[in-house]
């Protein structure tokens, strides 16, 4: 399954793009967490101090808001899904 | 405004837009007839200052606290060389004035804040947030839904550029419901910390100081109910949909901030609890 990374979020993952080992069938929050295990900097800036996604990190699967227009982190993963995260930028 | 209102040097000035069938005469008057507050004179507001100027948008306010630096020029391209030193908003004022006299200038040399944004917006047809702050950009946000006012938000980060206009008289999304508050301050670095590459608000610009044309003259599709991130890197483009949170704090079903008082607008832009 792949992540694709906006801003300041793939800086801190050190790619744009990157590959996690989950399986179709398991959750959006198994690939969130397969994504984090191997980027600390990254799970500082997307989890809040309760380990919950933060309020201003928005997540995608195939370009649709999982919170809003999906079941959240629960959501099923199929073949083929593409996961993105962005968080909001400010520069002017 | 009607046609018959564009004088023969109007009628010149503006032919390329006059002859077009989506804009016409009845929108050239329209633009002429509008009115904008650009909150920010820097990368994202240079252009949108300079094509709205030169759109012949009637009434054109601008907003900045700031001077110009020469580390701004690399991208601020509506200040030059000699205006080091000066107060931005003197500089675009001077550049408008250069380019259309048909545009009237009003600046603001201030930063916008909860308890003057009112007396400073009010009567705007359209504000385009191109500040540089989270704190400007929650309380453009905030200020336009509770004033039914159409906002184009356009922000930058190195080499990438969101885009999304609000128009709160819709059944759209704003700025709170996709980021519903601001990041703990310090976890997102500025400008000045990563750079930004020069011509990329030159681009994030021009495409707010199109939606904003087109929520004057009522052309097309506005870019609301989605998020257009722009990344020059990698030159793409994508639009993803974004839907009006019931949950969101200031336009959502059960909303707690009714006035901008309520709001701390420094840090993360948070509402108390209720």
């Amino acid at each position: 399954m792949e992540w694709k990374l906006f801003a300041d979020l793939a800086e801190r993952a050190g790619d744009r793009h990157l590959t996690v080992d989950v399986e179709p069938g398991e959750r959006v929050e198994d690939a969130l967490h397969a994504l984090l295990d191997d980027h600390d900097d990254l799970r500082e800036r997307v989890l809040d101090e309760d380990g919950q996604l933060s309020d201003g990190i928005n997540v995608l699967r195939n370009g649709s808001e999982i919170h809003t227009q999906q079941e959240g982190l629960e959501t099923t993963l199929e073949a083929g899904d593409e996961l993105a995260m962005f968080p909001p930028v400010s520069g002017g | 405004m009607s046609d018959l209102s564009l004088d023969a040097m109007q009628l010149d000035r503006y032919s390329r837009h006059v002859i077009m069938d989506e804009v016409g005469p009845a929108g050239q008057a329209a633009l002429l007839d509008g009115s904008v507050l650009v909150v920010g004179a820097g990368g994202l507001g240079s252009p949108v200052v300079q094509y709205l100027a030169a759109a012949g948008v009637g009434r054109l306010g601008i907003v900045d606290d700031d001077v110009v630096e020469r580390s701004n020029l690399q991208r601020q391209i509506v200040h030059a060389d000699a205006d080091v030193g000066r107060p931005k908003v003197e500089s675009a004022a001077a550049y408008v004035r250069n380019l259309n006299p048909d545009v009237t200038v009003e600046t603001y040399e201030t930063r916008l804040a909860a308890g003057s944004i009112d007396e400073i917006a009010a009567g705007y047809d359209v504000l385009c947030d191109a500040s540089d702050n989270f704190a400007t950009r929650y309380l453009c946000n905030d200020y336009c839904v509770l004033t039914d006012t159409p906002l184009s938000h356009g922000a930058i980060y190195r080499f990438e550029g969101q885009v999304i206009t609000i128009d709160p008289g819709g059944d759209g999304p704003c700025y709170r419901c996709l980021f519903p508050q601001a990041p703990e301050p310090g976890t997102v670095p500025d400008c000045a910390t990563t750079g930004v590459l020069g011509v990329l608000p030159g681009t994030v610009g021009c495409l707010q100081a199109t939606e904003v044309i087109k929520q004057l003259t009522g052309i097309g599709e506005a870019l609301t109910g989605r998020l257009l991130m722009y990344d020059a890197a990698d030159m793409s483009v994508e639009t993803v949909p974004v839907h009006r949170s019931p949950d969101c704090p200031v336009c959502g079903e059960s909303a707690t901030i009714d006035s901008l008082d309520e709001v701390t607008y420094e840090a993360r832009c948070t509402i108390p609890a209720k």
